[in-house]
């Protein structure tokens, strides 16, 4: 079917599909094209146009902070805004399209990381992610702790392997920012089906709840325009991206003062999100960085950073993070070259370290790296996504993050540097320097956010541990499901986009059997 | 035990540096001497309640002298005191517990 402009319908129309998908970004294109085809209808109720409008960008607005132990707090309001894309074909328009699965030691419950545990093993999710890469035409991901060889590039690996694996990532074409006119044939592929329709402009400003409150009635819709419309389907898909489906649900109030879904109160706790942790401060001899003594590790193959190619990222398998009690982080080299250090202790460290290739003039870029690193930010309840006091244009509350860290992130984060600092000098591979006082990690988180956006209806099979269930419907709610990195109850390091859309392929498959069967 | 100059310990430090592949150490530039002095300042002070000399620490580090087994010899306790986690970190940069002495005796050792 066309798209469909919803303020060009008449006032008061009723949308009517079997799936009614909320949000035409990664996640919910990526649901209705496995339904392309197929004998049921589908709507998708897009926010935005296929081009970008600043008016509905601004119903992204919203106020923002990030806190962390001993610091001031950082404001962050820009953040929430810019961080998405309110548009068809969502926050995919500006994404990088860096993908990678996450560990198996992020599915597992592990007793030292408080809300661990996701009720999926990686195993279990494997297929889907083969879904997923073939979704984003890129080569499959191993589903171990195997390291990964791509082509010329043999996995590194740090002494037995024990603590560290080598975990490169990819990158997928299917960006608006990397290859627009691919990612163009992406977003609109799923209306060229006849049972797909597209609605664009259409925003949905309610989950109303029927009036017992135990599954959705319909939709209610508003457009920029000012005509209002309704939607009504058998199941739904809330796929509005990590921050805004806390939102909707919460802003939901009208059968359920405190939203849909959210009995037990979690809705919109538990906000995880990813920062990079690095010093670059090669004047003044402070730069994180990997110096390599070995003789045997041209890592000119590992740290070309340009689209396309795998990047050079370690991380602790699930024996090592046990080992420290610590969680998950990653290690990311990049090549750099830097004059030879004027300052005598620093070039004594390099030497030492084989940094300086044995008194070449300059440091050598297949021997010299900087690296990140980035920690997983552990679920909390007091990080979180809330409703602020002001409205959008629509009428609905704006939403106010608060992105909190704990002492305990700091030290996993400290364990993590220390454990792979370890596992380098054990091995006789070379050094690490990581010059980073704590005073200063709360300011490098905040100048350094991904746009990741993770937790905020947390998949649990305990309703008072979760908003969503393992099927990733609502707790409480028939016919209310959600798609997107919203529902991963832990966030790992990995970007998370080939990870929404493989759950996003199991959610596909589960409701197929289950209109199947109530049919 | 003959008294060491600077220029052997900063051989031993090279040496350390160097990986087990390197055949030639000595013809390898040697370690920065004032960084290296400055560095092993820092080990001394890092530990104010000990007593170092350098007779004691080449007698634990260098008790022959430098030689091509020394480095082997020391390359493998650096290791093991990353395993053990007997580090000295200085200006972020991790290092092994082995490596701090060796600074600190080229600090105490004269040019
Ligand atoms: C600059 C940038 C770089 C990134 N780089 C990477 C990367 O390299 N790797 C990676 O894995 N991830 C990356 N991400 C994150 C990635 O873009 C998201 O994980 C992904 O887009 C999420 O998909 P989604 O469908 O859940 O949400 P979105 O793609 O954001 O889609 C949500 C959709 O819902 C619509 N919508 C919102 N509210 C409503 C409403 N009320 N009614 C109707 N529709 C609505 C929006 O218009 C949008 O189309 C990046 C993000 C940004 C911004």
């Amino acid at each position: 079917m066309p798209f469909i402009d919803a303020g060009d319908l008449p006032g008061d129309s009723e949308i009517v599909a079997d799936l009614i998908v909320i949000g035409g970004g990664m996640a919910g294109l990526a649901l209705a094209r496995e339904w392309a085809g197929s004998a049921r209808s589908v709507a998708v109720i897009e926010s935005g146009g296929k081009t970008f409008d600043p008016a509905v960008q601004d119903l992204y607005r919203g106020a923002g902070v990030m806190r962390g132990p001993d610091s001031p707090d950082q404001p962050f309001d820009d953040y929430v805004g810019q961080s998405r894309r309110r548009m068809l074909g969502g926050s995919g328009m500006i994404w990088g399209g860096k993908c990678v699965a996450l560990d198996p030691a992020d599915f597992a419950r592990r007793d030292w990381v408080p809300g661990s545990g996701w009720p999926i093993s990686r195993a279990a999710i494997q297929p889907y992610y083969d879904r997923a890469c073939d979704l984003l035409e890129i080569a499959h991901f191993p589903p171990g702790e195997t390291g990964l060889d791509v082509a010329g590039k043999p996995a590194l690996a740090i002494g037995d392997r024990k603590a560290f694996f080598s975990a490169p990532r990819r990158f997928t074409k299917f960006s608006g920012g990397v290859d627009k006119a691919a990612y163009d044939r992406w977003r609109f592929a799923p209306a060229e089906a006849a049972n797909v329709t597209v609605y664009l402009n259409a925003n949905v400003t309610e989950l109303r709840l029927a009036a017992d409150g135990q599954s959705l009635a319909r939709l209610d819709l508003a457009c920029l325009n000012g005509r209002r419309h309704t939607a009504r389907g058998r199941v739904y898909v809330l796929a509005t991206g990590g921050i805004e489906n806390a939102r909707l649900l919460l802003a939901s109030n009208t059968v359920a003062a405190a939203g849909v879904g959210n009995g037990a109160g979690l809705v919109g706790r538990h906000f995880q999100g990813h920062v990079v942790f690095s010093v670059d401060d090669r004047k003044g001899g402070r730069t994180s960085g990997v110096y390599l003594s070995g003789t045997d590790n041209d890592m000119t193959l590992y740290t070309d950073g340009s689209k396309g190619a795998a990047h050079c990222v370690f991380a602790p398998t699930l024996a090592g993070q046990k080992a420290r009690r610590g969680g998950n982080c990653t290690i990311t080299l990049n090549s750099f070259r830097t004059p030879a250090p004027v300052d005598p202790e620093l070039a004594a460290l390099q030497q030492l370290a084989g940094g300086v290739d044995r008194g070449a003039p300059v440091a050598r870029a297949d021997r010299d790296l900087s690296c990140f690193v980035m920690t997983e930010h552990a679920p909390n309840p007091e990080s979180r996504v809330s409703l602020g006091d002001s409205s959008d244009a629509l009428g609905v509350p704006r939403v106010k993050l608060e992105w909190t860290w704990s002492e305990a992130d700091w030290r996993r984060l400290e364990s993590s540097v220390a454990a792979f600092g370890q596992a380098l000098g054990e091995a006789g591979l070379g050094r690490l320097a990581f010059p980073a006082e704590r005073s200063r990690y709360l300011a490098m988180a905040a100048t350094s956010a991904s746009r990741h956006h993770m937790g905020t209806t947390r998949m649990h099979r305990d309703p008072a541990q979760g908003v969503v269930d393992d099927t990733s419907r609502v707790h409480g709610v028939d016919n209310l499901y959600v798609a997107g990195s919203s529902v991963f109850p832990t966030s790992g390091i990995g970007n998370p986009t080939l990870t929404l859309l493989a759950m996003t392929m199991r959610l596909s498959d589960h409701l197929k059997s289950h209109l199947a069967r109530a049919a | 035990m003959t008294p060491l100059d600077r220029r052997h310990v900063l051989l031993a430090l090279t040496g350390l540096a160097a990986g087990a592949a390197t055949p030639a150490v000595a013809a390898l530039p040697e370690i920065d001497p004032e960084g290296a002095r400055r560095i092993g300042q820092a080990y001394l002070d890092s530990h104010p309640g000990r007593r170092f000399d350098a007779g004691r620490l080449q007698g634990d580090l260098l008790p022959d002298g430098w030689t091509p087994e020394a480095s082997a010899r020391l390359r493998a306790r650096a290791a093991a005191d990353f395993r053990a986690g007997r580090l000295f970190i200085h200006r972020g940069w991790r290092l092994s517990d082995t490596e701090g002495r060796l600074f600190a005796l080229a600090a105490l050792t004269p040019p």
